[in-house]
């Protein structure tokens, strides 16, 4: 990379660059910018060219696009080309130099607290407690630029800072221990009603009931407790479980709950069945998907934490033993569900009981499964005690935590936790403050152990613990770790990063390549794919907005369907990542993840099983890329309709980077009126009859059009649904519900971008989208910076960009290319004086 | 199901049935608190600040006459029975607070300029009339929330410009207010706070420390930080006299939680019978509630099905007949609920007066018109606190009278010595 000539290609630096706005303005500007003509609220004449003015800058750098992209003047015969190149490189210049000053004398961005995700992480890491439960003690961050990651808006205020100390008294609690011994391992088994916590479930018998001979078994209720008993052993007693038409099903086995964290192994006997009428099971015609999740065994309408675990197992229609293995936190047990629910809600929607609307059934039957056994054994890790977190706070003093000398052992347990725990040195000045603490409390007759928290907690809280920093110095190595680790791994380096910060190996390049690689190939990794994309493709709203069962009765609490479009956004991004793919992929892709739902739902050949895979396209697929990912589409919709205007908004500010202006404030708001418009494309028309509304709603209302063929799922439509007018569609769901929508107007997806060049449907769009595959890679590179650094591109960043896009340009922009150019350079390694 | 905590005007009777016991009423006597009213030598007056981030539609809300004298709009028609105990204002707004919905968290800042880079929020009035006031009750301030983003979005905020997040659990409140602990554990909550006490002063000598070695811009952020231990460590020292006082005593059982958003009304019902719990137990003077529309996907309209779009989706409604009917509808339901408040406030007594005339419920918006994102002629109205009521107060709907105008005559009325806020010109005329 040839960086210094190329800035001065862009940016021609001399010693004398200007000190006064470009001449140009006088004749092409002022016209409409002056004091008695403030176009858009702009009056040049009374904006000082005060480029050391972070505010006045900003101002600057406004004017500065805006002409550059000959945007302003408006007429562009007002500003002739070769004067528009004088204005564009003498203004480039002058605002490049006040913003890369400020950048040497005070660093990119100043210091920024750990966000909740980052704090929970970095203690779970210390602490070595993998299952802490700590983020919900923290406020929720406060995003800026999209992420939970902006310097800017990680404010501290009293509220945070007794929210740490809460946080890390919880954390430090959990991590010790007073058992002496590990309750022992436990080994459960269950056959017949113990698979149950009840002898039925809330309400609906059509959602659970045992069953012998494929038939319910009738009177299981108000038996004496001697049948009771027999029928919790009676091992030709099946379990059947359904999903409920309107009601996630939950349930527990009977007598089970981890009496330690841990893994357990699950194991269990099961087939996939139907259920006919009158309680009757025939075997399935082909598998289901059935999740473990864990949670704390409670009633039906209590809501409580519910996590994810062991994966999707898809339950064949023989009978079959399954494996898995399930993480458990104290007092949790497994949750048989069927598809992955999420909570369930407590109520209808009316309030009234829940219930089924069978018969009918659903054709064939309502699938389901039936389990014979279930074993569950577990803490399966070996297990040393006192456990890990516990040495990590008293090294070997024990459960009793009786030291020798108290003052001497505190000193050194101290200097021992902080070296686990600080992502730096700490100075010898910090830690007898420290100290001085610890010692005053045992002064107090505290005991030892919690003395030693006291001091703990301080540390956690402290500024040294809770802030990260960009790097400063050439031999400021530790800083380079811990925005490398929290970059990529939403932690604190790891034992090796630290070591390699220890002895100043991070500014080689080839080393921080290796170790950007490496953290890219760690598990850890997962948290930046699903951090990142919760905020930058808001994945983490994709439950906002339930889908209006009037128009769209096949969506009914198909949570499987979110489920999915969820992982195949997120395993779409991580093979991005993972397979270095060029950044016209995003948008244009000859192949999708999905699995079997996600196969039908975009009407590509069907697929067997949960497991999302790669699957290549059919020609002329209007799928493949982020912009027809089901994900995508239904964040960027409200549930019940879309919005060309929101979602081609969505696309131009998240996919391309483009986001519209804001609307001028000082200019009295058109009340948009939308009376009168049948179809959305007059209603469009009307939007933006006015100019002023026309000259940006152009940029992207015609690229939400192109989206039109999609529903607020990302499903395929050739025309509108309505509940009034068109053709009427009755039918009953697949959960037994009634419904009746009307097929309105036919979707019409051509249209023209603001540049002239037109498209007849998406993959035209698309086409466009992938032939500027600079602009994708830009926005990426600047959605990265942000996130890593907590400080959004600046002007004098713009021709590192530039110059990392040039060198990532001869491979397409491949994504894993760009990251490890954009850590390689000073944006990220912060700028040596 | 979800009925509203409180429903129908504080039923009294029925909730001690519910809650399975035998007192002698009034009610109002079971919350009084234990501590400090004794000593009181002048009437206390609260303040209850409510702020609907989406407004109400404009055409419909403001009366077409101005005074006494005025005919009620359609949207403040179901105000009819307490015309007498509001007053609506109209040509106000915070100037320079524009930029659409940006402006929603400078509703109690007045905070110019939202949408300026480099923009940074100010105090808002609750935190700054109980940094006057200083903690005469348990909790200075409540913050409380209805279906809020509590990471974005607040009417509280700090000298430093800060968000203080909101709680939107009524559960969660009630066990502040009024769930005591055991000796024991208030023991432990003493330890507890003398540790922190400890531990704050080294947190601050760490912090001066680690501050030397920074640069100009990394000390402004760690100033962030200083003020927040030396207000931490102000706090510790009345909350530990608090923790030694018992808690009022609410013979109510907890509140079950509305968690819905579809369910805003009722959460907003049950968030504003909380907020009357705690003037009534004397738990504090101050509460704000920020009725998150922006956040409230499809909803629930009392006697009708869901809304056809979320409620920011609504809010853009372009004239379109329906969008404009149901928030109408909407708009209404929340004038239903605002006179429920004022009547049972009307209907408690604190000494001798009445608790309304001791308690200042200002309802309005940041936003004048949500179809248009504009901010100015936002949506006032002011009950209770002794005020002369019954008008319809018009300034100028082209030039609009400072906000915070009123904000000082609300401060006055607190026993706040100020003479200004925010963006204020002087007092508000006309009030008396």
């Amino acid at each position: 990379m040839n960086r210094p000539l190329l800035i001065l290609c862009l940016f021609p630096i001399s010693s004398a660059w200007p000190q006064s706005a470009p001449p140009q303005i006088e004749q092409s500007c002022l016209e409409c910018h002056d004091k008695d003509n403030t176009k858009g609220g702009l009056d040049l004449t009374a904006l000082p060219f005060d480029l050391g003015s972070a505010a006045t800058r900003e101002r600057w750098i406004r004017i500065y696009d805006r002409v550059e992209k000959g945007e302003m003047p408006p007429k562009a015969e007002d500003l002739p080309k070769p004067e528009r190149v004088k204005f564009v490189k003498s203004l480039a210049a002058s605002i490049y130099e006040a913003d890369h000053a400020e950048v040497l004398a005070h660093g990119r961005g100043p210091l920024r607290r750990l966000n909740r995700d980052e704090y929970q992480q970095n203690l779970r890491d210390v602490l070595q407690l993998p299952d802490l439960d700590i983020r919900d003690i923290l406020p929720e961050d406060r995003e800026g630029h999209r992420f939970n990651k902006t310097t800017e808006m990680l404010d501290m205020s009293r509220v945070q800072l007794v929210a740490y100390l809460d946080a890390a008294e919880a954390a430090l609690h959990a991590a010790m221990t007073t058992e002496s011994a590990p309750p022992p391992a436990t080994k459960y088994r269950a056959v017949g009603t113990d698979l149950f916590p009840g002898t039925g479930t809330f309400g609906n018998r059509e959602a659970m009931f045992f069953a012998r001979d494929n038939k319910a078994i009738d009177d299981l209720k108000g038996h004496h407790d001697k049948d009771e008993k027999h029928s919790a052993k009676d091992d030709t007693i099946e379990l059947a479980l359904f999903r409920a038409a309107s009601w996630p099903y939950l349930g527990t086995p009977k007598h089970f709950t981890a009496k330690r964290a841990g893994n357990y192994k699950v194991r269990f006997s099961a087939r996939a069945v139907l259920q006919q009428p009158g309680y009757v099971i025939t075997p399935a015609t082909q598998h289901l998907p059935m999740t473990f999740r864990t949670r704390k065994p409670a009633g039906v309408d209590i809501i409580n934490e519910v996590h994810d675990s062991g994966g999707i197992i898809d339950i064949q229609p023989d009978k079959r033993v399954y494996e898995t293995t399930v993480r458990l936190r104290n007092g949790e047990a497994i949750e048989y569900s069927l598809l992955g629910l999420p909570m369930p809600l407590a109520m209808n929607p009316n309030g009234s009981a829940p219930s089924y609307r069978y018969p009918p059934f659903p054709e064939g039957g309502q699938p389901g499964l039936a389990v014979q056994w279930l074993e569950i054994e577990g803490p399966i890790e070996s297990q040393t005690w006192p456990p890990p977190s516990h040495h990590v706070l008293f090294d070997d003093l024990g459960v009793e935590v009786k030291p020798k000398d108290p003052q001497q052992d505190a000193k050194r347990l101290l200097r021992r936790f902080v070296k686990l725990a600080a992502r730096e040195p700490v100075p010898e000045e910090d830690l007898k403050m420290f100290d001085a603490l610890i010692q005053a409390q045992l002064a107090k007759n505290v005991s030892f152990s919690e003395a030693m928290l006291a001091g703990y907690k301080a540390f956690l809280a402290s500024g040294d613990f809770i802030y990260v920093r960009e790097p400063v110095k050439a031999d400021d190595h530790f800083a380079i770790a811990s925005r490398l680790s929290h970059f990529l791994t939403n932690s604190r380096p790891d034992t090796k990063l630290m070591n390699l910060a220890q002895r100043k190996q991070l500014r080689d390049p080839q080393v921080l390549r290796a170790e950007t690689e490496r953290l890219i190939g760690s598990a850890g990794f997962e948290r930046f794919v699903k951090n990142f994309t919760d905020c930058w493709l808001n994945l983490r709203h994709i439950r906002r907005d339930d889908p209006d069962i009037r128009l769209f009765p096949e969506y009914r609490f198909d949570e499987y369907l979110v489920e999915s479009m969820e992982r195949e956004t997120r395993t779409f991004f991580t093979a991005m990542v993972h397979e270095n793919l060029p950044a016209s992929v995003l948008v244009k892709a000859d192949f999708v993840f999905a699995n079997d739902r996600l196969a039908k739902h975009y009407q590509l050949p069907p697929l067997s099983g949960s497991a999302i895979r790669k699957v290549n396209l059919p020609k002329d697929s209007p799928h493949g890329g982020l912009l027809t990912q089901a994900a995508v589409l239904k964040v960027s919709a409200n549930g019940t309709t879309t919005s060309p205007v929101v979602r081609g908004a969505w696309v131009m500010e998240r996919l391309i980077g483009q986001p519209p202006p804001p609307p001028p404030a000082s200019v009295p708001a058109v009340e948009p009126d939308i009376r009168g418009a049948k179809t959305i494309r007059d209603l469009l028309a009307l939007h933006t009859k006015s100019k002023s509304c026309a000259a940006c709603h152009a940029r992207f209302d015609p690229v939400g059009l192109a989206l039109e063929n999609f529903d607020i799922l990302g499903g395929w439509r050739t025309h509108y649904r309505g509940l009034e007018e068109g053709k009427r569609i009755k039918g009953i769901d697949r959960a037994g519900h009634g419904f009746s929508y009307t097929i309105a107007t036919p979707v019409d997806s051509a249209g023209k971008l603001l540049d002239g060049r037109s498209f007849k449907n998406v993959n035209d769009l698309k086409a466009i989208m992938a032939a500027d595959p600079r602009q994708l890679a830009r926005n990426l590179l600047h959605q990265f910076t942000v996130y890593a650094t907590g400080t959004p591109v600046r002007f004098s960043d713009r021709p590192e960009i530039e110059s990392l896009l040039n060198a990532c340009a001869k491979d397409g922009y491949r994504i894993r290319d760009l990251m490890l150019a954009l850590v390689q350079s000073p944006i990220f390694l912060g700028q040596s004086k | 199901m979800n009925a509203p905590y409180i429903a129908n005007s504080f039923s009294r009777r029925r909730f001690l049935r519910n809650a399975g016991v035998t007192l002698a009423l009034p009610m109002f006597e079971c919350l009084r608190p234990v501590f400090g009213r004794a000593v009181q030598v002048k009437a206390p007056q609260r303040l209850l600040v409510i702020s609907n981030n989406l407004g109400f539609l404009p055409k419909p809300f403001f009366p077409k006459n101005a005074g006494r004298d005025y005919e009620l709009s359609p949207t403040l028609a179901p105000l009819g029975d307490v015309r007498n105990e509001f007053t609506l204002f109209s040509g106000m707004s915070h100037p320079d607070v524009n930029g659409g919905h940006s402006a929603e968290n400078c509703f109690l800042t007045a905070a110019r300029g939202p949408t300026k880079s480099g923009f940074r929020n100010q105090i808002s009035l609750d935190q700054y009339a109980a940094e006057k006031l200083g903690q005469v009750t348990r909790h200075t301030t409540l913050n409380l929330g209805v279906n809020i983003d509590k990471a974005n979005r607040s009417l509280s905020w700090t000298r430093d410009g800060v968000l203080l997040p909101a709680e939107d659990s009524a559960p969660a409140l009630f066990r502040r207010m009024f769930v005591q602990g055991d000796p024991a554990a208030v023991k432990k909550q003493l330890q507890q706070l003398d540790e922190r006490g400890s531990i704050l002063d080294t947190l601050m000598d760490q912090t001066k420390r680690l501050s030397r070695d920074l640069g100009s811009t990394d000390r402004a952020r760690l100033d962030q930080y200083l003020t927040s231990v030396r207000e931490v460590e102000e706090r510790l020292l009345t909350a530990r006299e608090w923790e030694l006082k018992p808690k009022p005593v609410a013979t109510l059982p907890e509140p079950k939680d509305i968690q819905d958003k579809k369910l805003i009304f009722e959460k907003f019902d049950l968030m504003l019978s909380m907020a009357q719990l705690a003037f009534e137990s004397d738990s504090t003077r101050i509460v704000t509630l920020m009725v998150d529309a922006f956040a409230t996907p499809a909803f629930h309209l009392p006697g009708a099905d869901n809304t056809t779009e979320g409620y920011h989706g609504l809010s853009h409604h372009g004239q379109a007949e329906e969008k404009v009917r149901q928030l109408g509808e909407a708009d209404r339901e929340q004038m239903r609920l605002f006179k429920k408040l004022i009547q049972n406030l009307a209907a408690k007594r604190e000494d001798e007066a009445r608790l309304l005339d001791r308690t200042m419920v200002l309802f309005g918006s940041n936003m004048g018109d949500a179809n248009t994102h504009d901010n100015y002629n936002l949506p006032i109205l002011l009950a209770g606190g002794g005020f002369k009521h019954g008008q319809h107060l018009a300034f100028k709907r082209d030039n609009n009278l400072p906000l915070s105008n009123l904000f000082v005559s609300l401060l006055q009325r607190m026993g706040v010595e100020a003479e200004r806020f925010g963006s204020s010109t002087g007092t508000l005329t006309g009030l008396a």
